[in-house]
């Protein structure tokens, strides 16, 4: 192409730019526009979908799981929010129930175990506690978990500790566990019988003899475990939330 | 008979030593207590003696935990509190525990009378706890020094009167 020269070109090329530019800012619209769209037909289909399979989520814990990781996945908290389509899942409402039985189970319990239960106990006395119809059976430690954490919100009165090893310990009793409490708990779930001694805290934490002897003083003043003078060689801590002997006898 | 059904905490180690926290001795105790209670109703015994090392309530073998004479006394003196057990010697060492408080025992006994009509004659102490006509009661089989401790109880609010006949006791209702 011939250039051009003078000022008239100059202006030309100036249009020419303003051209693009809004060229440029039409085909932003327009991607836009559609990005609206295809977020719109989204939403109603998930809104479909979901509306379709409520029951299922609902009811098939399998299901639930995996709408709960799909949402997870796009970035989307079924139940951070009451309203909006979400709610036609009523998905809050089947955590909120669950949330208000763990309490119930929890608390109910408290006498015995000190406050704190171990998870699959508190899924098991949840099964029960909810009735025989199969719908009730169906709630996974999944379940239990993402409803007990949304209780966490109401202060430190209830909480879910991870032990490890896949083990969840529930605290429904108010009071802050400490990390040693929490090392204390972990090294107790770690033994077949849910007990602890205060060499084998020093052996497997590589705490002194009065850091373990402190800690476990601290747990058995809180009521958190039980004391055993007839080992032995030397007393033996024992969390009766751990202790398996006692789901045994409860079933039977 | 059938098995006796221990509770959970029998195999719970330190369910043998009395717990320094005052929430979780209190639930000690409480489940010593009705174990105590529910263990001698099961076997039908009325006394214990704080002695008897090889008695399974004061020693579970499988796990080697046994109830020291102290804790033994102290949930003793738990029951003693709520009515349902006293000590028949001085040291403490003897106890008369009952599943029912005497007081339950003689209400018991007293409206049984009432119904059967048996007021203003004389029964023995046999007929009443071991009799054919009782057999339906609770308190049939009842020891019968517990049942003696129980009519002295109502005696004493004027509702039978005691005799002693060569050695054993007869009661007259009113």
């Amino acid at each position: 192409m011939r250039r051009r020269v003078g000022l008239g070109a100059i202006q030309q090329q100036k249009l020419a730019a303003e051209k693009y530019k809004d060229k440029g800012t039409d085909l932003q619209e327009s991607q836009l526009e559609q990005m609206t769209k295809q977020m719109d037909v989204f939403r109603s289909k998930l809104e479909e979908f979901a509306m379709k399979h409520k029951e299922d989520i609902r009811k098939n814990s399998q299901f639930r799981k995996q709408f709960q990781e799909m949402c997870a996945a796009i970035g989307v908290d079924p139940l951070a929010t009451g309203k909006g389509f979400w709610s036609v899942l009523g998905m809050g409402d089947f955590y909120y129930e669950l949330g208000v039985q763990v309490v119930e189970v929890c608390l109910a319990a408290n006498h015995k175990t000190g406050g704190l239960m171990e998870l699959d106990e508190l899924r098991r006395r949840l099964v029960a506690a909810r009735g025989q119809s199969a719908v009730h059976q169906e709630i996974t430690k999944e379940d239990i978990l993402m409803a007990a954490k949304k209780l966490s919100i109401f202060g430190n009165g209830f909480v879910v500790h991870k032990l490890g090893k896949g083990k969840y310990i529930v605290q429904s009793i108010p009071g802050e566990l400490s990390m040693e409490e929490t090392n204390i708990l972990n090294a107790a779930s770690n033994t077949e019988q849910g007990c602890v001694t205060q060499s084998q805290l020093m052996q497997d934490l590589g705490w002194t003899d009065y850091r373990a002897r402190q800690s476990l003083d601290k747990v058995l003043g809180e009521g958190l475990c039980w004391i055993d003078r007839q080992a032995e060689e030397e007393p033996v801590y024992w969390f009766p939330s751990l202790f398996p002997g006692r789901n045994a006898q409860a079933t039977a | 008979m059938t098995e006796f059904q221990w509770p959970w905490e029998y195999t719970f180690p330190p369910f043998f030593t009395l717990q320094p926290h005052e929430e979780t001795r209190q639930q000690q105790l409480k489940v010593w207590t009705d174990l105590f209670l529910k263990y001698l109703k099961h076997t039908n015994k009325f006394s214990l003696s704080i002695n008897e090392q090889s008695l399974p309530l004061f020693h579970n073998e499988s796990i080697q935990r046994r109830l020291s004479p102290e804790l033994i006394l102290v949930i003793l003196e738990q029951l003693q509190r709520t009515g349902h057990a006293a000590a028949l010697d001085k040291r403490r060492q003897e106890w008369q525990v009952y599943w029912y408080t005497l007081e339950e025992y003689g209400n018991m006994v007293y409206d049984w009378i009432q119904e059967t009509g048996q007021t203003n004659s004389i029964c023995t102490l046999y007929e009443i706890a071991s009799g054919e006509s009782s057999t339906q009661m609770d308190f049939h089989g009842v020891d019968e020094s517990v049942l003696l401790s129980a009519l002295r109880l109502l005696e004493e609010k004027g509702r039978c009167e005691l005799i002693e006949m060569d050695g054993s006791h007869g009661v007259k209702f009113f």
